[in-house]
């Protein structure tokens, strides 16, 4: 039988009909490609943006998660010192981050400073003018909000001020520092006024408080290592901190994002379901409408199974076409819904709600299709049971 | 008034008796952390600063219901409310807060007494209720902007569904509409028919709808509220959105079956028969 | 001679809104190799349900049909429709022609479902559209045939597996009179080359050019 040219003029027999069927699976195949894109993308997405710099694990206050609160690590050189002294350990970056007040001629505005350690650090990318090199203390790098509020450029000076106490109307400590770089902070919310200093830097400006302390520390183990195992014995050394591994992190992460993962599975099925229920339709109705064409075709000793196979083409062919425009039209709007909802307030820029991985497309495709086999399957059924000379008897004239 | 208030992460342990001699302090834990630990008012444990710092022994005072808010719902951390100045004694930072809410004298400008207070000294940001309560619910706009965004390709895909479904039902009437023609019966006759039969099937299949919605919407809530022990409401569904989905519904329906209506009675009757062969 | 076709005792019975119709009634029919035969009888008279069941497309309530020795009734579904795709070919009234083929695809099809080449099938096709006189028709679509030339694409398909027999209902039921009269030509020349041919027709003209005229009546054979 010549099956799949046959299926494509089916199709062509009635234009306006197949057009509706095929944008409707095509609508549908979109919600569904989009929902497997969100249903782990921002997973896939946050775990790769840990991952970009290399580091493999993150040193917090035990009971917190990296910069999810003010808290802060103490006595942070010897934290260091011991980490370091592990033989798996080969890098650890400290940060600190807290919130200070920079001045550019009369322009002020709050800043989120990071302190860091400029020879291991693992926040930023510079983006214009030089980094800042291990011994400089005046030195300051600026986000691109920051710099724009600030309105200052590499080359100009501004001032920090940190440890700001309200009831005496003063700064307690003030430092002017020179702009040596543009920088991309990675983890940044988009339009996040952010600077960095040197650690020791920051911990001056932030006072008696901040003196030793850290927000984070960022470790870097050995590629060989087993991390795992490392983890295991960086918690055992370290019981007074929480000490977690991107995969930790990411299954936080997870946990917050429970509600996305249910909707797209939810929505999933559905988008399933119309397309069943579309390309069901059409089929159950195409089948009503050939069941003349279908006896003859039994007469002239068309086997059961082709005739199945047949039906089954159709609804394959409408599956394959409607989604490949689907996946087209999916890509689409899924760029819509990811402006959407990474403005969430907070949410680092670099994250992305939607993201394209061969393994679940290929999924969504073979879902789809399956799909669509399947919506054929009582259609397929009836078709190849139709009674020949009833039908025959009963076709239309 | 000033009411202040501080928050910070603190660690807590279970105390071993001989330690409860030091100084108590009341503390009031959430009815969650009560369950997890098995704690119950009168029960001492021991409170420290993860920053380091002494411990103290405190006294469950009180076991609370926070009020149910949807920010913190995926949030697995436990609450606990300590008096301002043991909170702040514990972290070894006395007379700091985070933040501080402040009510003002009947008929005194917010805008103006913010201005003023921005004034009077550098290091804090004051807020207006109104700026702060936009502010706080920006995640929860989003979230309304992606539901919109989704319902609006949901609704893209009904009315092509709809449309499609209308166009084969009638399609499917092509010898009877024909032989409603060959009989007489005027185009327009036979257009208000198959439209009127678009609108009751638009209509019962609305009302359809709308039972489905209902049952759904409460099993979405008996889930949730299940899964996370709280009496927030997950899928609201009011009269106005009952109202609005129906008359979509009808509205696309009758729309559909107005536009494959038309496309089959513009047809001559015999051409009709003859491809119905 | 070989006898092509055995039909024995034949009856069927039909339920219909709770009681039960007879459209045929012990009807017994052998047909032999190259035999022309034609079935006559008033509507109703049960020649179309006779031929349904000649050619397998149904089963019979009671008795027996086979083709080459072989029994309908004993053949599983799968083995009947194989013998229906190699031995029999079916002309209908209404020509049943799939409109989305070609006259060419058309008269492809059994051969494609028998698994012939492409390049074989197309040669063979090309050989059946000119013997029914329609080798410049083979790329048109039914809806571009006149009645005469479908009914002439599916004479050619019911004859592209070289059936042992050609079942024909009204083959001229549908077409005016000079059309009908091209249409017995064709069938006269099959004889002529050998075909075993079973018409059911109204068209006494049939009857003239058959080597054997069965007539029914209420559901069975007359005369």
């Amino acid at each position: 039988m010549m099956t799949w040219r046959w299926a494509i003029r089916d199709l062509l027999r009635h234009p306006t009909r197949s057009a509706l069927s095929l944008l409707g699976v095509a609508v549908a195949a979109a919600l569904l490609l989009d929902m497997v894109m969100l249903s782990g993308g921002i997973e896939r997405s946050f775990g790769e943006l840990l991952r970009s710099r290399g580091y493999q694990l993150r040193i917090s206050p035990l009971g917190t998660l990296p910069f999810d609160t003010e808290a802060t690590l103490g006595d942070v050189t010897a934290l260091t010192v011991a980490l370091r002294r592990d033989p798996a350990v080969r890098e650890v970056a400290p940060v600190l981050g807290s919130t200070m007040q920079g001045a550019h001629g009369a322009i002020a505005a709050s800043l989120v400073t990071y302190g860091v350690t400029p020879t291991s650090q693992g926040i930023y990318t510079l983006e214009s003018g030089r980094d800042l090199t291990a011994t400089d203390t005046v030195g300051i790098l600026l986000s691109v909000p920051a710099a724009t509020r600030l309105g200052a450029a590499v080359g100009d000076t501004v001032s920090l001020r940190g440890r700001l106490d309200p009831q005496m109307a003063n700064a307690g400590a003030e430092r002017r520092v020179l702009v040596r770089g543009i920088v991309r902070f990675l983890y940044d919310a988009r339009e996040q006024p952010s600077v960095a200093v040197a650690l020791a830097a920051a911990q001056r400006l932030g006072g008696p408080d901040l003196t030793d302390r850290a927000s984070v520390l960022m470790v870097r183990i050995d590629e060989a290592s087993d991390l795992t195992a490392v983890t295991a014995r960086l918690r055992a050394a370290h019981a007074d901190v929480a000490v977690n591994s991107i995969d930790d992190l990411v299954a936080q992460f997870r946990l917050r994002l429970t509600y996305f993962r249910q909707l797209s599975l939810i929505l999933g099925s559905i988008s399933l379901v119309v397309t069943v229920l579309l390309v069901g339709t059409l089929l159950a109705i195409t089948v009503n409408e050939r069941s003349g064409e279908i006896a003859t075709l039994r007469a002239i000793g068309v086997a059961r199974m082709n005739i199945a196979r047949q039906v089954l083409v159709q609804g394959l062919l409408l599956s394959v076409l409607g989604g490949a425009a689907g996946m087209v039209l999916g890509l689409g709007t899924a760029r819509w819904l990811d402006a959407i909802l990474t403005s969430f307030p907070g949410l680092p820029a670099a994250i992305s709600f939607f993201v394209a991985e061969p393994a679940p497309l290929a999924i969504a495709a073979a879902t789809l299709l399956l799909t669509g086999v399947l919506a054929g399957l009582p259609s397929a059924w009836r078709a190849a049971s139709t009674p020949i000379a009833a039908a025959l008897r009963s076709d239309a004239p | 008034m000033l009411r202040r208030l501080a928050s910070c992460v603190v660690l807590i342990t279970v105390l071993w008796p001989g330690h409860a001699k030091a100084q108590r302090i009341g503390i009031a834990i959430e009815q969650r952390l009560a369950e997890a630990s098995g704690l119950a008012v009168g029960d001492t444990l021991s409170v420290a600063s993860p920053n380091g710092g002494p411990r103290r022994p405190a006294v469950v005072a009180a076991i609370i219901e926070p009020r149910a808010d949807p920010a913190t719902i995926l949030r697995k951390e436990y609450r606990v409310r300590f008096h301002l100045a043991d909170l702040a004694e514990l972290l070894g930072q006395p007379d700091r807060i985070d933040r501080a809410a402040i009510l003002l004298q009947p008929g005194v400008d917010p805008d103006s007494a913010r201005a003023l207070l921005d004034r009077t000294a550098f290091g804090y940001e004051l807020h207006g209720t109104a700026a702060l309560a936009a502010s706080s619910s920006t995640t929860f706009l989003v979230v309304s902007r992606f539901h919109r965004a989704i319902a609006i390709i949901s609704v893209l895909a009904s009315a092509i569904f709809l449309l499609c479904l209308m166009l084969l039902k009638v399609d499917a009437r092509r010898q009877d509409v024909a032989m409603l023609r060959f009989i007489g019966i005027s185009r327009r006759t036979v257009f208000i028919a198959l439209l009127l039969e678009a609108g009751v099937i638009a209509a019962v299949g609305g009302v359809l709808g709308i039972g489905i919605a209902a049952l759904t919407s409460a099993a979405v809530n008996a889930f949730y509220q299940q899964t996370f022990a709280t009496t927030l409401i997950f899928s609201l569904l009011t009269w106005r959105t009952i109202v609005e989905a129906a008359l979509l519904g009808l509205v696309l329906g009758l729309g559909a079956g107005a536009l494959a209506a038309w496309r089959l009675v513009r047809l001559p009757p015999l051409v009709l028969w003859g491809r119905a062969g | 001679m070989t006898i092509v076709l055995d039909a024995r005792d034949l009856e069927r019975r039909h339920a219909l809104e709770g009681s039960e119709v007879t459209a045929l009634r012990g009807v017994s029919l052998q047909v032999e190799e190259g035999e022309y035969v034609a079935i006559v009888g008033p509507s109703g008279s049960g020649k179309s349900t006779l031929l349904t069941l000649l050619g397998g497309l149904d089963l019979p309530s009671s008795g027996s049909v086979a083709i080459l020795g072989a029994s309908l009734s004993a053949l599983p579904d799968r083995a009947l429709t194989r013998l229906r795709l190699e031995r029999i070919g079916f002309v209908f009234q209404r020509f049943h022609l799939l409109p989305v083929l070609t006259a060419r695809e058309n008269v492809e099809l059994p051969m494609a479902e028998m698994g012939v080449a492409p390049d074989a099938r197309r040669a063979r096709a090309a050989e059946l559209l000119a013997y029914v006189g329609l080798a410049d028709r083979s790329g048109h679509r039914p809806t571009q045939l006149s009645g005469g030339e479908m009914q002439r694409v599916a004479i050619a398909r019911a004859l592209a597996n070289r059936p042992a027999i050609l079942l024909a209902d009204e083959p001229t039921g549908e077409l005016d009179a000079a059309t009908g009269r091209e249409i017995l030509a064709l069938f006269r020349r099959l004889h002529a080359d050998g075909t075993t041919l079973v018409v059911v027709t109204h068209d006494e003209r049939v009857t003239s050019e058959a080597s054997r005229v069965v007539r029914m009546l209420d559901g069975r054979i007359v005369d």
